[in-house]
């Protein structure tokens, strides 16, 4: 007997599993994602609670605190100001370190100059002077604020919305919202190079359950834990997966039809077509050496935001539903308390063209529209600093910007204003639950209504809090 | 309680039975047909140890259980064999493990946890000796206080392994008062889910929406943790223990000294002498101090804490009154900053003591009378909380099937006299658990059969517990079946936890190493709990992850390889002998004609490729009948 009619012995006739029988016997007739998912799937394609404007989101997150005065925020004031003596006041105060508590600060002027950049004229630095060519896609949000200005639990809240409890990452409750339209990847991918403030409770499903939890991606050669096939031929494990089916479907016959017993067999097949999806979606030999030139990715390299922005947009394309990208992560990040030009300076110069490269991509693809692209990081950092000689700033949580673009947001605007220093809000604050409610909203989600029944009381994203900002929605 | 009449008079075993009896007939449903034997010894390993009965147990079992006279009997005796085993212990406390939210390792920049695993063993041991529950309960609480020995402190780690959050000192105090009173709210949390099933924490904000628990409730206990803080606490006696202390203090010093003297610039001369020198009072103390290494419990001990302003307002300090207790002002909607009247620390209003007022707590933190309280006022409650974890875990689904949560907002119970009248027999039989195991164990509705196509189409759900319910083995008990399978199991109890990546790891899964910020990826993707938080119940996911750990990690295919060695071992060359003993071992039973024939079929023109074998072991350790008890 060859093996492929051993295969069809063990496998024939099979009901339950056209879609793996299919692949099996190498009639593959059906694209990536296109079976139906099983009834019991948890993954299963939800209807949203109204038509969405976004299908998927990918979240940039900047871990350490980017310098919101030094790049989307202009304030002339500072530079007019600049090392002239502020106030602080006592609160903000004791937000310093204790060997810099003078009460009398300076203000320190952006290290970048700004310039109006598109039609829109958005004022931008030139930190990131690629993102800003993108500046009619932006919608800045420069009167964002944060519970807490220490980076563990500024993290937790700008994914959890708790700045201490254990809760459910936004992307957990996107996946758990709308289910995949990819039943051979995971629905929460995260792209880390090593691990954020806070850990893996960042991408944490916590009492949601467990397949909404982000799938953490290392970049390098093995991505997504024991996905390589270990056995050299494919026809081989076929045969195996094929025994494994019948005795499946043995078992299964004979107990009735009970759905735990098919979602596995279920979960088997998405198995089998994963080991095939994922390393295709992560392997870039056949992106062109325009899109490697474009993302600024040397060929081969799996190294810097380059390739984790290029990862992205295969992810969005293959129907990741939401995709978050860390930069850096717990140390060597954006915490830039001794010297802002030269850190700020190094790290944008590693996201600014691939951010920018992703932009014009998705929008290449036509995709921009439909997928809602969010830059975001826990807190701001200080307008001033105690010595006149200073070079860094400190923690600012009480007011800092984040963006976003494409999917149902209006580009080339700006929402929400700080004072004229960019100490704190003025017009129009966006608190994180805000933030929460608005991106929930842009998927056709209602986050009041998007709720999830734990210890006794129905919990949600945004607590009990958080308004739509109508005022971005395109 | 009187015992409902039932029509079918010869079905009940057990005074449970004509509860559930009554309630069928009332839906005009029969009850399953009994389980057969192989079945039956199968689920009985699973429920009582975690793992698979080898072949030699099951035919033991089959003999001894027929004709069905027999039956009954043999049943009592295999539970009897089980509940002695150390293994029933290890099975039970991982299941209380998840309500404790256990971890080995917290953030490194968090209070430390060293000896977390004298805790887990320490529970293993208690349902081993079938510690009366009522005990197991207070000694978690407040051991103590409760004169008993020292080397009991470890019960204490309940408390002592809460999840503390990073304070930063150098933020005024209201912000740190926010964090500090989130850490009382967790041991609020856990406390009353975990013992009375009430989600009190809701009261932080609000007088409970659905039940009769008021802010003024939630305060009054949360006060008995503003009462505490994290210790290592000796476990013998201050005859041993104080003369430790001071010789832990000197080698602190003696080593403070030597690090010093080792930095100096210019480096003096004799050095190394010096240094030689200090290093040998150091091992004389070490070695000249009975019980210098002396276990420490990671305890609480009682401390009021106040969050107050540093001097100059610098920051802030967190003021620990050692052996003082404080209450707590009520908080607006839960903000410390925003405080009302004070509220004396008691028990909850819902349960009076004997003169119709909550027990006021009055000693220490009152940590011993909270402990009090919740075996004696609210003994109903806190019996019923645990009857029906122990019967959820035998039948797949509770009585209330909300294990944690018996409020108004819970699920109602489906049958409310058999959960009142097991309770009260329970606590009739001094809270014995392994009593209770047997009520339900010896029961005619646990010995039914999962196959029940009638009851299947008409109660989804099986509210009506008329078949067994069938049921998937958690993450532990799947990988100690597979390593015990594979013959590679190593049975050592306690002890230190060691990494489950490690593939020299062939110990029970409950002794790998959980980490509360950086979860095992084995474990996560295997719907194990988040250890930062009480977990009333497994979420049971089929995800592709799971499944490539199956086909892909080095831990099935090392086992599968084992496994077929063993099959070797035991069933010699022929390919008929060493699959028959193959589903012996794994599936307690022979294989069908047509298994057989299927793998002849997957093996021939390779019957002595070990990889072929490999593979046929791998799909049958990833089988759903390996991972389904039915």
């Amino acid at each position: 007997m060859n093996r492929r009619a051993a295969l069809q012995s063990l496998a024939g006739n099979s009901l339950l599993l056209p879609g793996m029988l299919c692949e099996l016997l190498g009639e593959d007739a059906r694209g990536a994602g296109t079976a139906a998912p099983a009834l019991t799937d948890p993954l299963a394609p939800q209807r949203p609670h109204f038509v969405p404007k976004a299908k998927r989101v990918i979240y940039l997150h900047m871990s350490g605190g980017v310098s919101h005065v030094d790049s989307w925020d202009y304030k002339p004031r500072l530079v007019a100001d600049h090392n002239q003596p502020y106030q602080v006041p006592r609160k903000m105060l004791e937000a310093f370190a204790e060997n810099n508590r003078s009460p009398v600060k300076f203000y320190k002027k952006p290290v970048w100059d700004f310039k109006p950049r598109g039609q829109s004229g958005l004022w931008i630095s030139e930190l990131f002077p690629k993102t800003a060519e993108c500046a009619d896609d932006l919608c800045l949000i420069r009167s964002m604020y944060n519970d807490h200005a220490d980076h563990a639990q500024a993290t937790l809240g700008i994914h959890t919305g708790s700045v201490n409890f254990t809760r459910p990452s936004m992307g957990s409750w996107v996946s758990y919202g709308l289910g995949t339209q990819n039943a051979n990847l995971p629905s929460f991918m995260v792209i880390a190079p090593v691990l954020p403030y806070s850990g893996a409770q960042v991408w944490a499903s916590d009492f949601l359950p467990g397949c909404h939890q982000g799938t953490h991606v290392v970049p390098g050669p093995n991505p997504v834990p024991n996905i390589q096939r270990r056995l050299p031929d494919a026809e081989l494990q076929a045969m195996e997966l094929g025994l494994s089916a019948a005795l499946n479907r043995r078992h299964l016959l004979a107990r009735g039809n009970d759905p735990q017993l098919a979602a596995r067999i279920r979960a088997f097949e998405t198995a089998f077509g994963m080991q095939a999806a994922a390393p295709e979606a992560f392997d870039l030999s056949k992106e062109s050496d325009a899109t490697h030139r474009l993302y600024g990715l040397e060929r081969g390299s799996t190294k810097g935001f380059a390739w984790q922005c290029l990862m992205a947009r295969r992810l969005a394309e293959r129907g990741v539903r939401f995709i978050e990208l860390i930069d850096t992560g717990a140390s060597g990040n954006w915490d830039s308390h001794g010297d802002v030009g030269g850190d700020h300076g190094r790290l944008a110069r590693n996201v600014d063209g691939p951010i920018a490269a992703l932009l014009k991509d998705l929008k290449g693809r036509g995709m921009l529209s439909d997928t809602l692209v969010v830059w975001g990081t826990e807190f701001g950092r200080t307008p001033f600093n105690t010595a006149k000689d200073a070079k860094g700033r400190e923690h600012h949580a009480q007011a800092f910007t984040c963006w976003m673009a494409g999917g149902g947001v209006k580009g080339g605007i700006s929402y929400g204003e700080t004072d004229e220093y960019g100490n704190a809000v003025a017009v129009n604050g966006v608190h994180v639950h805000d933030f929460h409610a608005t991106l929930l909203h842009l998927l056709g989600l209602d986050h009041t209504r998007l709720t999830y029944r734990h210890a006794g009381r129905d919990f949600r994203l945004t607590d009990v809090q958080g308004n739509v900002v109508q005022d971005i929605l395109a | 309680m009187p015992s409902p009449k039932v029509r079918n008079a010869k079905w009940p075993q057990k005074p449970i039975d004509p509860f559930l009896l009554a309630a069928m007939e009332r839906q005009s449903t029969q009850p399953a047909a009994p389980a057969d034997a192989r079945t039956i010894i199968r689920r009985l390993h699973f429920d009582l140890t975690g793992l698979a009965p080898t072949p030699e147990e099951v035919e033991a079992f089959v003999e001894g259980s027929s004709p069905a006279g027999n039956r009954q009997s043999a049943i009592a005796a295999a539970v009897d064999r089980l509940l002695s085993s150390p293994a029933y212990g290890e099975r039970w406390a991982r299941y209380w493990l998840d309500l404790a939210r256990y971890v080995d390792e917290t953030a490194s920049w968090l209070e430390k946890t060293t000896s977390a695993h004298l805790y887990r063993d320490w529970v293993i041991k208690a349902f081993n000796d079938d510690l009366p529950y009522d005990q197991f309960v207070m000694r978690q609480i407040a051991t103590d206080q409760m004169g008993l020995p020292p080397q009991d402190r470890h019960a204490l780690a309940f408390l002592g392994l809460a999840p503390t959050y990073w304070k930063e000192l150098q933020l005024p105090p209201d912000i740190i008062k926010a964090t500090v009173a989130d850490e009382w709210e967790e041991h609020v949390d856990t406390l009353s889910r975990t013992f009375l099933g009430l989600t009190l924490a809701c009261a932080r904000c609000h007088d409970h929406k659905s039940d009769p628990i008021t802010a003024a409730d939630y305060y009054a206990i949360a006060g008995v943790f503003a009462s505490v803080r994290h210790a290592e606490v000796p476990t013998m006696g201050d005859e041993f223990w104080l003369p430790v202390k001071k010789a832990r203090e000197s080698v602190a010093a003696l080593e403070k000294e030597r690090d010093e003297l080792k930095k100096k610039k210019p480096a003096p001369a004799d050095l190394t002498n010096q240094v030689a020198a200090i290093d040998q009072k150091i091992a004389g103390l070490k070695t000249g101090t009975p019980h210098f290494n002396m276990a420490m419990a990671t305890a609480v001990e009682d401390a009021a804490l106040f969050v107050i302003p540093a001097a100059n307002n610098k920051g802030t300090v967190l003021d620990f009154k050692p052996g003082q207790a404080r209450d707590l002002e009520l908080m607006k909607r839960g903000d410390p900053n925003k405080t009302g009247d004070i509220v004396p620390r008691r028990f909850l209003s819902a349960f009076p003591a004997k003169d119709g007022q909550p027990r006021r707590f009055t000693t220490g933190s009152g940590r011993l009378e909270l402990a009090q309280a919740i075996v004696q006022e609210a003994a109903p409650l806190t019996a019923r909380v645990m009857v029906n974890r122990v019967w959820r875990h035998h039948f797949g689904r509770g009585i209330v099937d909300t294990p944690s949560e018996f409020g108004l907002t819970g699920d109602a119970p489906s049958h409310p006299e058999l959960l009142d009248d097991l309770t009260a027999r329970f606590i009739k039989n001094g809270w014995s658990i392994k009593w209770l195991h047997r009520e339900i164990l010896l029961s005619a509705a646990w010995q039914q059969s999962s196959l029940a196509p009638d009851s299947e189409k008409r109660d989804p759900e099986n509210k009506l517990f008329a078949r067994m319910s069938r049921r998937r083995l958690d993450f532990e008990a799947w990988r100690d079946t597979t390593l015990a399978c594979a013959g590679t199991l190593e049975r050592s109890m306690g002890g230190v936890a060691t990494p489950l990546t490690s593939d020299k790891n062939l110990r029970r899964t409950l002794y790998g190493t959980v980490n509360r910020h950086e979860l095992e990826p084995m474990l996560r993707i295997h719907d194990f709990p988040d250890p930062a938080a009480h977990s009333a119940a497994r979420t049971e996911t089929a995800t592709a992850l799971q499944m490539l750990f199956s086909l892909n990690s080095p831990f099935l295919l090392a086992q599968a390889d084992a496994l077929v060695a063993r099959m070797e071992k035991e069933a010699g060359p022929m390919l008929n002998a060493r699959v028959t003993r193959a589903h012996a071992i794994l599936f307690q039973r022979p294989p069908t004609a047509k298994e057989l024939a299927m793998a002849t079929g997957f093996l021939t023109g390779r019957e002595t490729d070990k990889k072929a074998w490999s593979q046929y072991a791998q799909a049958l350790l990833a089988s759903n009948e390996t991972q389904f008890v039915d």
